[in-house]
């Protein structure tokens, strides 16, 4: 069964005829072409399709888009802002917290959606905000420093 | 040597603005109008007799543009050493998870209908599913032509046992007749995936000459494009395989994955064609880590000297060669332990069975022959009543010894490593409290060698184009060859284009193994950097009317004698004069010498410029749940050079983290040739909970080949996790735990140590 | 893409989804957070022709903590974390509902598809047992309520009827002196399935000493999560000693039937029961006895 689905997307509306049971990833990925949100586990175990919904990450495998409806989406491609990164970007770079990069766009997210709701966070409390995000590259342990790195400047321009 | 620019420095790496921003494209993510959805339809039987394979209703179904099998291609056997495998089984198939067939279609859902619809009849065959029941006599054979296949001649093979390597120093029973004490003992691995976070993909497309492009997410391109061209009979120059980011690879796609499917399918279609594998079948026919059988009997003199070991490991190495007899071969040299031996024999056997072929893993064979080895050293001591730190320090390698087939090693900081990763963890301490312990354990490993080749170019605007057949798999070991680039030409690493992994641009390199990319990709870069400069100086010289001999590098200038002309423009002047400045920089290690009268069937006798390495970790044992907390876990590893210190460290940390994965969590289980846990929520790596903070100590003992002395480093860290933590374990427990994983119930029901 | 061929239903009433449940029967799958639906339809386990999501139906998000406790079934894990009447003596069901999979699926994922998907291993529902909770269904045919003890059955088997929807659950308010408390086992510390996982809750006298009533349940050791009612009346009326909870254990792991799978062996299984028993009572203690 065919539906119509308006999504919105990094701020950009769209209107798709879809099949009923396609999910907010496939139609990600295969009908908008916004590819940096990652397929791999289809089973909300790995993480790396992770996307923000009204702000909260949810595994985008998992979510029919037909439920998106209405609601703001976010995918790796609508963080940087003219060209300029998001401190959590920045971060991931200056610390070295990339290798494959595979991951990197749900973890992304992931920190984006936690430090909207703890900008102080504990590293234990990071390293829990991302147990459902599997990294195989780093040991997580850069990209825990990178959240930190990420928070301090979000709470700088917070404050001014 | 005078204040380096870049090399040493931590430069973020070239292609990191890419990944943050989604931009990278993967292998998973590439696509082009008009491709096909392929797929695999694979043996659900682990050995019987392929009576039937009916694919005509499957081809009839709407959107099926492809079906083929073994009936539909050419005959051929390929492989590494061992020429064994066929694309299809043909008659019989050997393990759950084989392809039969594969297909293409016009859409996902269309390709799992027609699989569906394809008919497969079997007729079981006798299986054999453990390494001891396969070498067993009259166990039924996986391959019972086996002596017509093609192989490299020194393999010693003999029905289900596809290689037996062996080292042979001395004379190992009078080392016995010497010893006070002799230790026997076993160990067991479990089979362990890559766990790369994309799965293996690939899209093949001919053009109407019969050229083909592959874009896939290979670590070798120029080995693909060799296989295919042997599959496919067609010759390699026909063959571009491009390689597109690499969502992990760990070892796990360095042989064709799934490029011949997709080629052989695009052909049949006459349409591209993409797979990507699911995560099924990733864990159930990829190329993992073999599962292992180890052996060790050590003799000591009362003071701590070893004075003769024997040892045998066997592999699993499942329904085809693979990898299996040369990481039979790698392992000899990791049992055999960075330690002064006199009289050795350790045999590396790889054993057929009816499982998935497995293949190489971050460091094949190292963690768990150092599992065995570094379990070993501490049972002996504490039965000798030694601190298991001096009963090394006691034994290890110094410069000036030999190695276990007599390579002579310089360099060697292992000491050193050691005693940092010791005082660092507090080894005065080690049963700080009960139920917490500390636990050590060291290693050596190889640099790979073969050979690497790069363009270096001048571009118009004064920056530098590397172009590499190397692949990033995301080690940043290209950031690396980058650094090294430019710290010889003076110019920064903003400065450079990478131009990766494309069998018809890019100049041949041996591929992103081994922990070799850095190492001889950037030893390629300095003699092309040196050509560069030659050619820029001669230029320069002519322009400026200064002699070569003043002229110098840097700020994106050649300047001497008072006067300084700019790259660019010097790019311009040659550009329109006489086709611009490029050079091809070429780099192949030097034989590393060994005694060649010690090794038998041996594919990798002597590591190359080794590096050397000590983990320590600090943990506590939940005595009643067997729940394992980290609290430190320190790495001091001989890097020879740091070429980028953070991207060592992420090296070590991500290692580090496979490593306590492998010890701890990570398991395939098979009960009857059946893969029980074909999924991520029983394949269980670990999370950022599961993970502590590595500390990360570079040790520099330089290597003479190595590009600014630099060794390999992205395998090692991987080796000694296993090893570490189950003495710790010990340490905290008194329970020795000789199997892995060392899960919480082996820990409990202290499974494994009744051997005491 | 899932692979499955279903039709979309979007009612805006309680009263349209079950009429659209009653219409296709077995065929149907109602949809909230999808995180084990959409899992199941994808490894080809369940096939419907028709899913009704959930989303716009009012009424289903609710929490009630005055007096009595009703969660709505569509409150996520997510709110129950952040409920800020949790944190006291109901704080098991934060500690049931924080370790299921990731932050992302606890974002989407409701406690009533938690019960209704009938796991073994749900973590949260031994917490809910553990509080006595109700279930409330509404179906064609009217509202009912039973306790949720009656009301799961077997491995994926509830005694929901097609045309049903679980709309809340309700669990008296706890006396004073009273806690909860949650433990599991597994072999990462996140993202697991439990090997087991125990939720307690003591009630404690005036003195802090005995104990008026004792709730244990026990999940990934029996076909369903399961209250151990023996070990709940050998604690009953007695003091809590250390050998009492010891002994509440070994009842409760007397009492479970695990199984032996790839996660871990039974036996192991029923040795972690009888350790994490007197752990979460332990906790339990001490929670109620912070109290005063």
């Amino acid at each position: 069964m065919k539906v119509t689905v308006s999504l919105n997307v990094n701020g950009e509306a769209w209107e798709l005829s879809i099949e009923a049971d396609r999910t907010l990833l496939d139609v990600l990925r295969t009908e908008l072409m916004l590819t940096g949100t990652k397929t791999n586990c289809l089973e909300a175990e790995c993480g790396v399709c992770t996307v923000l919904v009204d702000g909260m990450a949810v595994n985008s495998c998992t979510v029919l888009a037909v439920t998106a409806q209405g609601r703001q989406i976010t995918t790796i491609e609508g963080l940087a802002r003219d060209g300029e990164l998001h401190p959590l970007q920045q971060a991931f770079i200056d610390r070295g917290a990339v290798q494959c990069g595979y991951c990197i766009p749900g973890m992304i997210l992931s920190a984006k959606a936690f430090l909207d709701e703890h900008p102080s966070p504990t590293d234990g409390q990071i390293r829990e905000a991302l147990a459902g995000n599997l990294c195989r590259c780093t040991g997580y342990q850069k990209i825990v420093d990178a959240v930190q790195d990420a928070a301090r400047v979000l709470r700088r321009e917070r404050r001014r | 040597m005078s204040e380096l620019r870049t090399v040493g420095k931590r430069v973020p790496r070239v292609d990191a603005r890419a990944k943050v921003t989604g931009t990278a494209v993967f292998a998973a993510d590439f696509s082009l109008p008009g491709t096909l959805h392929g797929r695999i339809v694979r043996s659900t039987e682990p050995h019987a007799r392929l009576v039937v394979i009916d694919t005509r209703r499957a081809a009839a179904l709407p959107g099926v543009r492809a079906v083929i099998t073994a009936a539909d291609i050419p005959d051929v056997r390929y492989g590494g050493a061992l020429k064994d495998e066929t694309v299809f089984a043909n008659d019989r198939v050997r393990y759950v998870g084989q392809p039969i067939a594969a297909l293409a279609a016009t859409s996902q859902a269309a390709a799992e209908a027609a699989a569906a619809a394809i008919e497969v009849r079997y007729e079981p065959l006798p299986a054999v599913f453990d390494v001891e029941a396969a070498m067993a006599p009259g166990a039924p054979l996986l391959h019972p032509d086996w002596e017509t296949y093609t192989a490299i001649p020194l393999l010693k093979r003999e029905g289900n046992v596809c290689n037996r390597a062996r080292i042979v120093a001395g004379d190992v029973e009078r080392g016995f007749e010497e010893a006070d004490r002799i230790f026997e003992h076993r160990y067991t691995t479990a089979m362990v995936h890559q766990g790369y976070t994309e799965a293996r993909a690939a899209l093949a497309s001919w053009d109407g000459s019969g050229q083909l492009t592959v874009w896939s997410n290979t670590q070798l391109p120029f080995e693909v494009q060799n296989t295919l061209a042997e599959i496919l009979q067609v010759p390699p120059g026909k063959i571009r395989v491009v390689v597109t980011a690499i969502g992990g690879g760990f070892g796990g796609k360095l042989r064709v994955g799934v490029e011949h499917f997709a080629a052989l399918l695009a052909k049949k279609a006459g349409r591209p064609v993409k797979i990507l594998t699911t995560t099924e079948e990733e864990l159930v026919a990829s190329y993992p880590r073999q599962s292992t059988v180890i052996d060790l009997r050590t003799g000591v003199t009362k003071d701590g000297r070893i004075v003769a070991k024997q040892g045998r490991i066997v592999f699993d190495t499942g329904a085809f060669a693979g990898s299996g007899p040369g990481v039979a071969s790698v392992a000899t040299l990791v049992l055999a332990g960075p330690y002064r031996i006199p009289n050795l024999l350790i045999e590396g056997l790889a054993i057929y069975t009816n499982k998935t072929n497995c293949g190489s893993y971050r460091a094949p064979s190292g963690p768990q022959a150092s599992f065995a080895v570094e379990s070993q050293m501490d049972e002996i001591a504490d039965a000798l009543g030694l601190d298991p730190l001096e009963l090394r320090l006691r034994n290890i390698v110094r410069d000036g010894d030999e190695g276990p087939t007599g390579q002579v090693l310089s360099s060697v900081g292992l000491e050193e490593c050691l005693e940092r990763a010791a005082a660092a963890i507090g080894w005065g301490e080690r049963r700080p409290a009960p139920g917490r312990g500390k636990g050590i354990a060291c290693g050596w490993w190889t640099t790979t060698g073969g050979s690497s080749g790069v363009y270096v170019k001048l571009n118009a605007d004064g920056s530098v184009a590397l172009s590499t057949g190397a692949a990033e798999i995301g080690s940043a070991a290209l950031t690396g060859a980058a650094q090294i680039l430019a710290e010889e030409l003076g110019i920064d690493v903003a400065d450079i284009t990478l131009v990766s992994a494309d069998t018809f641009a890019t100049p041949f390199d041996f591929g992103a193994q081994g922990s070799r990319t850095a190492f001889a990709v950037g030893n390629a870069c300095r003699i092309a950097a040196a050509e560069v400069r030659r050619q820029l100086f001669a230029l320069a010289s002519r322009e400026l009317g200064v002699s070569e001999d003043r002229l110098a590098l840097g700020e994106r200038h050649v300047s001497g004698g008072g006067e300084r002309i700019a790259l660019a423009d010097l790019a311009r002047i040659a550009n329109q004069t006489g086709g611009g400045i490029i050079a091809h920089g070429t780099f192949i290690a030097p034989p590393t010498p060994y005694d060649e009268k010690r090794v038998e069937a041996h594919v990798y006798p002597a590591f190359h410029s080794p590096s050397f390495h000590a983990h320590a970790v600090d943990l506590s044992v939940d005595p009643e749940t067997g729940d394992v907390e980290i609290h430190r876990y320190v790495v001091a590893q001989d890097v020879g050079r740091a070429i980028n210190p953070t991207y060592i460290e992420g090296q070590i940390e991500g290692g580090v983290a496979q490593g306590l994965g492998q010890a701890l969590s990570e398991e395939i289980v098979y009960r009857d040739g059946r893969v029980l846990n074909p999924n991520l929520t029983d394949y269980k790596m670990p999370t950022a909970v599961d993970v502590p903070r590595v500390e990360s100590i570079l040790v520099e003992h330089p290597s003479v080949v190595g590009p600014y002395g630099a060794k390999g480093v992205g395998e090692p860290p991987n080796i000694e996790p296993p090893a570490a933590v189950a003495n710790a374990i010990a340490a905290a427990t008194g329970v020795r735990i000789r199997s892995l994983p060392i899960t919480a119930e082996k820990i409990v029901t202290r499974e494994a140590s009744a051997c005491r | 893409m899932t692979g499955a061929h279903f039709d979309y239903h979007e009612p805006t009433s309680i009263a349209e989804a079950v009429e659209l449940a009653a219409r296709f029967g077995d065929e149907a799958r109602f949809l909230a957070g999808g995180t084990d639906l959409l899992i199941q339809i994808q490894r080809g386990r369940i096939a419907p022709r028709h899913v009704i999501g959930l989303h716009r139906v009012p009424g289903l998000t609710g929490v009630e903590t005055n007096g009595r406790i009703v969660l709505g079934g569509g409150v996520t894990h997510r709110t129950i974390e952040r409920t800020p009447a949790f944190g006291g003596a109901l704080r098991g069901l934060v500690e049931g509902a924080e370790v299921i999979g990731g932050h992302q699926v606890r974002n989407v994922g409701t406690v009533a598809g938690n019960i209704v998907n009938a796991s073994p291993a749900a973590d949260l529902v031994p917490v809910l047992l553990a509080l006595d909770a109700d279930v409330t269904l509404a179906g064609t045919r009217g509202e009912r309520t039973l306790s949720l003890e009656r009301f799961l059955l077997g491995p994926g088997h509830t005694d929901r009827h097609p045309d049903e929807l679980l709309t809340a659950v309700t669990m008296p308010g706890l006396p004073a002196r009273s806690a909860t408390a949650f433990l599991k086992a597994g072999r990462r510390k996140a993202m697991e399935i439990s090997v087991a996982c125990v939720a307690a809750r003591l009630t404690l006298d005036a003195a802090g000493e005995r104990c008026l009533a004792a709730r244990i349940a026990l999940g990934a050791v029996a076909p369903t999560t399961v209250r151990v009612h023996a070990a709940e009346r050998a604690l009953e009326g007695q003091p809590l000693t250390a050998e009492a909870l010891r002994r509440a254990g070994a009842l409760a792991a007397e009492a479970a039937q695990p199984i032996s799978d790839v996660r871990a062996s039974a036996g192991f299984r029923r040795h972690l029961v009888s350790v994490l028993v007197p752990r979460a009572l332990h906790r339990c203690l001490e929670r109620a006895r912070g109290q005063a």
